[in-house]
Formats: structure tokens, C-alpha cells, sequence
């Protein structure tokens, strides 16, 4: 029988969602497995950094990579397997643009350290110690992998060939994925997104949608939305519009307004500014004839105030792969 | 890519703060640019010559031009290109004079500008395309919507220049509100009399047959855009055949009914079938189904028919509601306006006591063919012994309406006159907040109320001041200092406000309205005549209050644009800078609907996206800054070339 390909999985900073996702193939996960020699996964196999180091480059066929790079381990071994293998996919939000964890993004290393490791109530730490690489204890220096300053995505430290969007990716879009690589048939051009489509979530919404105005946003609990009726025009902040589509709009379609996981669509580069650009346009302060300019200014106050979050709202997942990235420190 | 640099000196304007030669040296490294031309004068006749037979010459593919500010010469420039077998838009013109030459002291620092801003505009060209002019068939039709002195003036001028004109007129006579007016400031001209010329050449004139009248006619749709309006008319039946009818008024007498006459402000009667007034045009009575018992009960009376000398067939029982459809390539709206509703103001009495009058009332009580046939009388019908009027009601008035509405100091002062000579005891009281009487003919009126010995002028700050209660013999008003004077007859002189159907029209047809409620000029001070939406036209009082002089002039001027902008046979150019959608990429979400300040989005229901249409589009980019997906594309401001041009003024 000739050698099958082999298949890594591997987890950076992340929450396992991905590999759930991955899981959720079901019974499909047979077929992967009798196309694939799957040989590196943390959390389901015992293969260790050093046999991956011991193969020869290029010899993994594909490694799906979840997770961002918070660490330099992230990154060594982002690089290890960007050597290694013939094909890296960026797999889930993390590795494509950083997603949640990429929100640390608007805080500093020593910020972050100082919440977690410091002011954290829960936490105990007379010493006042925080993380560091190298620590002098009496048995010698222990080292760990240091923190970064920000979190980047796999494609900011290495080449990546495709990207698998989502939060985790849906489990039939990777399958569409696994399926299109075994067969052999023809990849697109590499840097492209693949297990998802060319437009936005409202293409494949249901919902009615019409002309937009929106006069001021609702947080989910405070209404129950109308069930056929577009979200956003109904006040719930539905990144949908500026959502790359390929899920299947589960949320919208479950009343649940779109938080943006698949990333910016096709061609945009900042989700988050195209989503502000659209509500920039829509948002309706109602009619300003001869209204005083502090009446208007304090309308549009009380628009902007009913947003809860900006950054968690508009670049919940794609922080660290937007035009600026985070905070920008002077 | 062969791109040429032609930096003008713009004499010593541009030369003596920036120095070209240190430009090009800063720019040649970066191999961007191919070759860097000086010309003292670009824009002179030499300097065209030069660049003209310079692109021959050097037939480049792009061009950036650094010289004074597009708004200037870019359209030059442009012009030059095409004579030299160029496509004008490969070009990016750098505005070095305003920009840098004139606000730059540094002669080192006015270097580094220049050549950081060229090197942005040759990012930038190398990505502009071949943009070509478009053109499109158009109809010369034209709509008038309102038969007032504007839309009047405007059909004739139309029609006469051998358009063909559609004027829809909703009531059953031509004219507008000074047909109903005896005499005219600020001469005293009979108003009827003054439009009779315009409204007989309208009727029967040498280019009547080019103007189609609809009277008790509306505009119910509109389809389509500026050249090719598809639109839809509704008439009511006025059961009388007009081009029958002789105007003789035979059938009036016989008719068994009547009711209020709405055209004298309900102040008489008149019959089912009667005219709006005497002397109306055209000249055909009308009859209301409202009255009319063939109508009100089913009963079989004929009495007007069988009156009529004209025979039978003249008064048409069976007359229907038509619906007319026309295709125009451009629609003047001309609806005139309305007075603010008095009875807002409890003070004054309006509706409350029957001698508080309005002044179109009034109006119609000095009119010879008015209910009392031109005698000024009160309820009770005695001369009143003194009349007062009020101006500026509800203007000038935060609370009402914030505005002079200019036209009523006028007609004030032609009451005063015309009671002058027709009462000539009766006291005369203006009360008034500010006055106005501004022109080369305007304050003669003005100075004659003042010259009247009669006459009493006494100011007020805010209409709350004021208050008319009943007397047995007349009204009190009571002034602001607390005493009280006594009128037989108060003549309240309203705001001028827009007309109920202003809101709807302007829905219709997708123009705007002003904080007021008047449809809203293009621009206030230069383009008055033109709405915002492009081959609709404004003239009038639906615009802003008017006297008939302004009505009739912006009628003439909105017919100026469309014999300049829609001309028989000329096909209609297209700028090239339009916005379009890419199909493939639009998802339908609809955000981009609503953006647009032209309407020049709609929605394909049928392939679920957003289309745009160049012909309205003016490509201002709102639509393009919205759109989530990026779909849709502004030609010539790509978002593309802008980062390009951010990239070059940064690297
Ligand atoms: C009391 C009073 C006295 C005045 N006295 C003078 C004066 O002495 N001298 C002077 O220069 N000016 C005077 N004016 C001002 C003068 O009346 C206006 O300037 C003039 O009427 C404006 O002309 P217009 O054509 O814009 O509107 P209008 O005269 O109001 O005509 C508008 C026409 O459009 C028609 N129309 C409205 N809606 C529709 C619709 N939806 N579809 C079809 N048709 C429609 C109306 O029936 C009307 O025939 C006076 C105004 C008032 C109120
Ligand atoms: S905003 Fe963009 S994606 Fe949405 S409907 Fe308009 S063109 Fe299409
Ligand atoms: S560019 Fe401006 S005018 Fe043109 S369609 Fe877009 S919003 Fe309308």
C-alpha cells in the first residue's frame, strides 16, 4: 500500500474550537483518516516537536494551523511547520486574522500582565511575579517561550497558502476543503480563502432585507427581533453586511445578529472599517431641518452611545489583521 | 509605462517659489516618470500649442501635469489631450500653485511638497483608465405641473422655442392665485387682465398647438430619468366638453343646486355647474359631481343640458376619469404655495369671528367678480368704518414659521391704496413686525400707505402681543402697550407656506424639500431654478414665497436650462466619472439603497443586486464609501488609485 499523505493538525493560541470543528466531521472524520496519514495533533496524538523537527521539509502534505501567535513558541513553531509541510492553511479565525484573543491587541504586554498576573483578585502574588523568558530559581534558570507584545496572525510570520475563515470554520466547509485537496483537483491561486464564499453573510440570509435606516441599536435582550425581517434594519448590530459569507448565516437565520467570525469578504482588507464606512451611511438621526447644532451632535451622541463596543463590536475577530493592527503606541 | 511630467512655471507665480529643476531631480531616481517638461505658460495659446504637438511628439501614456488648481485649467488641459489624439482622463493634474507655491515660504520645504505630490499623482496615473463620454437619446418633451404665472411663462417660452409642453393644471382653470386678484402690486395692474395675454397664447396662441393642457389633471407616477421621464396623469372628468362649450353660461340658471363657491374662499354660492369665477379660463364651466343630483341622488335631471344652446353632447353626464401617459425628457415643478393656517393663532380670532379675514379672502372681496362684487363689506354687509391689517402673521416667528415671506408688506400696502380710493373715510391700521418693500418699483405702494392720512402704523414684537376678541359692533384688537383699538375688519397677511401637495410631488419624484417644506433649489443663490434632481426644474412659489415677477422669472429660466440642457436632436453626454456596481461582488444587502443624494440606485429584484444609473449618478462617492462588500466602483477614484496616491505621497 503506498504511504498516504500525511495530515497535521496544529493548535497556537486558541481555544480548541477548531479541532471540535474538525471532530464534528463525524463519521466523515473516517474518510480523512483513510486519505490522510494524520500524524501531528497535541491534543488527540503524541507526536512531539522533535519527530516533526526529524522529517524531511515539505514532507507533511497539509497542515491545518488554528491559533494565533501570542508567543515565540507560536511562531517557532509556525515556521517549523511552514518548513515542513507542502501546504500550511491558516485554519479559523485565530490564524486568519487573530480573532478574540487578538482584542488584547488594544492593551500593552505590561497591561495585560498587570490585569492577569497582578490586579487579578483571584490571584495571589505577595512576589509580585509576572511571566518572564528566562526566571533565576536556585536549581538554575528556567525558561519559557516569552510573550509578545501583540498577537499576530500565522500569515504576519509566515507564508501561508490558504485560509479556512470562521469561529471555529464550519465543519462541512473544512470537509469541502479536505474533499477538494484529496481528489486532487485544482487549487486556486495561492493566498485565497477556501471553504467559503465570494460575498457577505446577506447573500445567504433569508431575511427580507430593504432599504436601511436605522434610528438606533438594540443589545439582543432588548427585543425579540421580527422573524423575517433583515436584523440590522431591526437595530441589531448584524456585522453580516461586512461578513464574508460560506456559514450558512446559522446566526441571523436564529435570530442571533452575525458577530463577523468569517472575516472581512472577498477584496476588503479592514472588516471592521467597511462596517463602520456602512453604518456611517445608514444611520439615521432623524430629520436635522433647522435643528441647532448641538441638537444634532447630541443625537448622533445618543446613535453612537447605543453601540456597546466598538472594538469588540466591529473587530471581535480581526483585530490583529486590520489596517492598524491594535492600539497605536506614541 | 511612458508617463510625462509637465511642470508649469505660471510665469513667477509657481517658478519663484519652486525651483523644477531641483523637482526632477528628486523624482528621476525612482525611474517613475519618463521624461520632465518646463513650460512657462501651459495654458496660454502658446503653451496648448507646445503641449499639444509635445504628446504627438512624444505620445505618452500618461500624463501628470503640475501646475494651478484642476478647477482652473484641468478641463483645458483635458481639451488639449483630446485634440492630440489623447484620452483626456490619462492624465493627473497637481495643483502646485495654490497648494504649495502660494503657502509655502521655504524654498527647500516648497521642493520636497512638490515632488512628494507629483510622485503621488504618478502612482495614481499609472493605474487611471481610457473614460469615454457616453451618450443618450433624449425626449425634448416637457412636463409643466402647475398653470400659476410660472408654470404659464414657462410653458410659452417652451412652446414657443417648438417644444412640446404637457401642462397639468389641478384645479379647472389656468392662471393661479392672481386670476383671483383685482389689481396687482406694484402697479396696480388687473390681475387678470396682465396674465390674459399669456393665458390666450396658451389657448389659442400661434404655438398653442405644441401645448397640451390638462386641466383638473395631477401627475400620479413617475418612471424613469432626466431625458426619459415615463409619466402618468390622472384627469377627472369635468363632464363639460371644453372645446364645445362657448363659455356662454346658459346652464347656469336652470341648474336646481348649488353650494359654497371654494374658488371665494366659500364666501358665496355657486351651482353644480358654474364657473370657478367670472372671466375664468379656459373658458368652460365645470360641474361637481358633489352637487349635482344626477350625482348626489341618481335623480335623471338634464335642466343645464337642455339649456344649452350649443345642443346636446356639450355637457357630457358620462364624462370619465382619464389616466394619460407621456414620455418627457424633463418636468417643471410650478405649484405655487399656500397661505399658513390662521386659525392657529387663537388670538387673532381666525374662524372665530366672521370679519377676521385672510388676505386671499380679502383678496377675493376687492375682486369685481368676488362674492360681493368688489364692495368691501363686513358680515353684516355695512362698509367698515376701519379695517386693520395684520402683517407678518406666523412669519418671522421661530415658533411658526422663521422667515420674511416678502410678498405681504406688498400686497398690505395695496389694500391701503385700493380702500383709500374706494372707502375713503374707513382708517386704516397696519400693524407689523418688520416692513419690507425693496425694489425699483416696490416703494411707491409703501409711500402712499404712509401718505395716507388715514392710515395708522404701529409696530409689534411677537404676534402673542396682539389680541382680537368680538365686540357687538366689530372686533378690539389689543395692542402691545396695553390699550385697545377698535376694527371692523381685521385682514390677517399670512406666512407663505408650501401647498399640501409640495410633500407629495417631491416624494414622487424623488426632490427634496427645504427645512420650510418648499422643494429645494440645487443652489440658493446660483441655481434656484433647478431641484437637485437632475431634469426636474423649480419655478415659483413652490420654490420660495414669490411675487409674480420671481415666478415668472425662474418659469423663464427653468425653460432656459432645458432648451440648454436637453436640446431637440442632441443626444445628452455623459460624464464618464459615474459609479457602477460589479454584480458578482453585490450581495444584496441594500445598505448602498438609500445613500445616494441623487436616487440613482435601484434595486434588480430579479438578480438581487443593486444597480446604478449612470445617467443620474454624479459621482460623488457616498454609495461607494458605503458599500460593506466594496461592489461598487467610482471611475477615476478607484480605491485602488487612491491608495496608490496615499502610497506615493507617503513612500
Ligand atoms: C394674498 C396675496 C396677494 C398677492 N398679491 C400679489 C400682487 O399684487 N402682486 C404680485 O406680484 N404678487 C402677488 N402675490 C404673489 C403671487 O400670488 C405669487 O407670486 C404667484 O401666485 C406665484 O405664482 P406661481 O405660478 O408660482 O404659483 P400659483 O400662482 O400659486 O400657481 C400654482 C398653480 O399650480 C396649481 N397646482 C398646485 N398643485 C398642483 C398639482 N399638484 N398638480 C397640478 N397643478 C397644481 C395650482 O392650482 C395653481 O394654478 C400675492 C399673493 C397672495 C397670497
Ligand atoms: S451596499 Fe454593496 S453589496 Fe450591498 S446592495 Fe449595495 S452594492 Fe450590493
Ligand atoms: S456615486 Fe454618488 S451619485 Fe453616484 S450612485 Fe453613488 S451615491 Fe449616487
Amino acid at each position: 500500500m503506498p504511504e498516504k499523505p500525511k495530515l497535521a493538525i496544529y493548535w497556537a493560541a486558541s481555544c480548541g474550537g477548531c479541532e471540535i470543528a474538525v471532530v464534528n466531521l463525524h463519521e466523515k472524520i473516517l474518510d480523512v483518516d483513510a486519505a490522510f496519514e494524520f500524524m501531528f495533533c497535541p491534543c488527540l496524538l503524541d507526536t512531539k516537536k522533535k519527530d516533526i523537527e526529524a522529517l524531511p521539509d515539505k514532507s507533511i502534505a497539509i497542515t491545518l494551523f488554528n491559533g494565533a501567535i501570542r508567543t515565540a513558541e507560536n511562531e517557532e513553531m509556525a515556521r517549523l511547520l511552514r518548513k515542513k509541510s507542502q501546504l500550511l492553511i491558516a485554519l479559523g479565525s485565530c490564524a486568519c486574522e487573530g480573532c478574540i484573543l487578538g482584542l488584547a491587541n488594544l492593551h500593552s504586554k505590561q497591561e495585560i500582565f498587570k490585569a492577569v498576573y497582578l490586579d487579578n483578585p483571584t490571584i495571589d502574588n505577595p512576589a509580585g511575579t509576572i511571566p518572564s523568558p528566562a526566571s533565576e530559581v536556585p536549581e538554575g534558570t528556567l525558561t519559557i517561550p516569552a510573550f509578545y507584545d501583540k498577537v499576530k496572525t500565522l500569515g504576519q510570520v509566515t507564508a501561508v497558502d490558504y485560509f479556512i475563515p470562521g469561529c471555529p470554520p464550519e465543519s462541512h466547509q473544512i470537509w469541502n476543503v479536505v474533499e477538494a485537496v484529496v481528489s486532487g483537483a485544482q487549487l486556486p491561486p495561492a493566498g485565497s480563502v477556501l471553504g467559503a464564499g465570494c460575498l457577505s453573510v446577506c447573500d445567504e440570509c433569508e431575511r427580507v432585507k430593504e432599504d436601511k435606516k436605522i434610528a438606533r441599536f438594540y443589545r439582543n435582550f432588548e427585543i425579540t427581533p421580527e422573524p423575517r425581517k433583515c436584523l440590522l434594519e431591526q437595530g441589531l448590530l448584524c456585522m453580516g453586511i461586512a461578513t464574508r459569507d460560506g456559514c450558512g448565516a446559522p446566526c441571523p437565520q436564529a435570530n442571533m445578529p452575525c458577530t463577523g467570525c468569517y472575516g472581512p469578504p472577498e477584496g476588503i482588507t479592514d472588516q471592521g472599517a467597511r462596517m463602520i464606512a456602512a453604518l456611517g451611511s445608514i444611520l439615521d438621526i432623524g430629520d436635522c431641518k433647522g435643528k441647532s447644532e448641538e441638537e444634532i451632535a447630541a443625537r448622533v451622541e445618543a446613535l453612537l452611545d447605543s453601540v456597546p463596543d466598538y472594538a469588540g463590536t466591529f473587530y471581535k475577530y480581526s483585530l490583529p489583521g486590520s489596517i492598524i493592527g491594535g492600539r497605536v503606541k506614541r | 509605462m511612458k508617463i510625462g511630467v509637465y511642470f508649469c512655471n505660471c510665469g513667477t507665480n509657481i517658478a519663484d517659489r519652486i525651483d523644477g529643476g531641483k523637482v526632477r531631480e528628486y523624482l528621476e531616481p525612482s525611474g517613475r516618470m519618463s521624461y520632465f517638461k518646463t513650460c512657462p505658460f501651459l495654458c496660454s495659446e502658446d503653451g496648448k500649442v507646445f503641449l499639444e504637438q509635445d504628446l504627438k511628439d512624444e505620445k505618452p501614456d500618461r500624463i501628470v501635469i503640475a501646475a494651478c488648481s484642476p478647477r482652473e485649467h484641468e478641463a483645458t488641459f483635458m481639451r488639449v489631450m483630446g485634440q492630440a489624439g489623447m484620452n483626456p482622463y490619462l492624465m493627473q493634474m497637481v495643483n502646485i500653485r495654490e497648494q504649495i507655491a502660494w503657502v509655502t515660504e521655504d524654498p527647500e520645504k516648497a521642493v520636497k511638497k512638490t515632488s512628494v505630490a507629483i510622485n503621488a499623482a504618478l502612482k495614481r496615473v499609472e493605474l487611471h483608465e481610457m473614460l469615454e463620454k457616453q451618450e443618450l437619446e433624449v425626449s425634448p418633451a416637457v412636463l409643466v405641473i402647475g398653470a400659476g404665472p410660472a408654470g404659464l411663462k414657462a410653458a410659452l417660452t417652451l412652446a414657443e422655442a417648438g417644444r412640446r409642453v404637457t401642462l397639468v393644471e389641478k384645479s379647472p382653470v389656468i392662471g393661479g392665485l392672481p386670476v383671483l386678484f383685482e389689481e396687482l402690486f406694484p402697479n396696480m395692474e388687473c390681475g387678470p387682465c396682465m396674465l390674459e395675454p399669456v393665458m390666450a397664447e396658451i389657448l389659442h396662441g400661434e404655438h398653442a398647438e405644441n401645448i397640451e393642457l390638462l386641466t383638473m389633471a395631477e401627475l400620479t407616477e413617475v418612471a424613469g430619468y432626466f431625458g426619459n421621464f415615463e409619466v402618468k396623469i390622472r384627469q377627472r372628468p369635468r363632464y363639460v366638453d371644453i372645446h364645445q362649450c362657448i363659455g356662454c353660461g346658459e346652464c347656469f340658471e336652470p341648474c336646481p343646486v348649488s353650494g359654497t363657491n371654494p374658488f371665494n374662499n366659500d364666501m358665496d354660492e355657486k351651482k353644480a355647474i358654474g364657473f370657478t369665477f367670472m372671466g375664468a379660463l379656459p373658458n368652460a364651466p365645470y360641474l361637481d359631481p358633489t352637487l349635482c343630483t344626477r350625482f348626489t341622488e341618481g335623480s335623471d335631471c338634464s335642466a343645464c343640458s337642455a339649456a344649452c344652446p350649443m345642443g346636446e353632447g356639450v355637457i357630457v353626464f358620462d364624462d370619465q376619469e382619464q389616466i394619460i401617459e407621456r414620455q418627457v425628457g424633463s418636468i417643471i415643478l410650478a405649484t405655487g404655495s399656500t397661505l399658513y393656517d390662521c386659525s392657529r393663532f387663537d388670538n387673532l380670532g381666525y374662524g372665530r369671528l366672521p370679519d377676521v379675514k385672510t388676505a386671499l379672502e380679502f383678496e377675493r372681496i376687492l375682486a369685481s367678480n368676488g362674492p360681493t362684487a368688489g364692495e368691501v363689506v363686513t358680515s353684516t354687509g355695512e362698509q367698515p368704518g376701519s379695517v386693520a391689517f395684520i402683517h407678518c402673521v406666523g412669519s418671522l416667528d421661530d415658533d411658526h414659521k422663521p422667515y420674511c415671506s416678502g410678498i405681504c408688506c406688498q400686497y398690505a400696502f395695496k389694500y391701503n391704496h385700493l380702500l383709500e380710493s374706494k372707502l375713503t373715510d374707513t382708517k386704516i391700521l397696519h400693524l407689523y413686525k418688520e416692513i419690507v418693500s425693496p425694489g425699483k418699483e416696490e416703494y411707491a405702494l409703501h409711500r402712499a400707505a404712509r401718505d395716507n392720512h388715514n392710515a395708522t402704523f404701529i409696530r409689534y414684537d411677537r404676534i402673542s402681543d396682539l389680541a382680537v376678541t368680538g365686540e357687538n359692533d366689530g372686533q378690539k384688537i389689543r395692542l402691545p402697550d396695553g390699550n385697545s383699538i377698535n376694527a371692523d375688519m381685521v385682514v390677517l397677511c399670512p406666512a407663505v407656506v408650501p401647498t399640501a401637495d409640495t410633500e407629495k410631488l417631491g416624494a414622487m419624484l424623488d426632490v427634496s424639500l427645504d427645512r420650510f417644506g418648499f422643494f429645494e433649489e440645487l443652489h440658493g443663490r446660483m441655481d434656484s431654478a433647478r431641484s437637485k434632481i437632475r431634469g426636474v426644474y423649480l419655478s415659483g412659489a413652490c420654490q420660495a414665497p414669490a411675487d409674480i415677477q420671481k415666478a415668472t422669472s425662474q418659469g423663464m429660466a427653468a425653460s432656459g436650462f432645458i432648451l440648454s440642457e436637453l436640446v431637440e436632436g442632441r443626444k445628452i453626454e455623459l460624464d464618464p466619472l459615474f459609479a457602477s456596481v460589479y454584480p458578482e461582488k453585490c450581495a444584496g444587502c441594500k445598505v448602498c439603497m438609500r445613500v445616494c443624494p441623487y436616487r440613482a440606485i435601484h434595486f434588480d429584484e430579479e438578480n438581487s443586486v443593486s444597480v446604478v444609473n449612470g445617467v443620474l449618478c454624479h459621482g460623488c462617492g457616498t454609495c461607494v464609501a458605503a458599500c460593506p462588500m466594496g461592489a461598487i466602483k467610482a471611475n477615476h477614484f478607484t480605491n485602488e488609485m487612491i491608495l496608490a496616491e496615499i502610497e506615493g505621497a507617503l513612500k
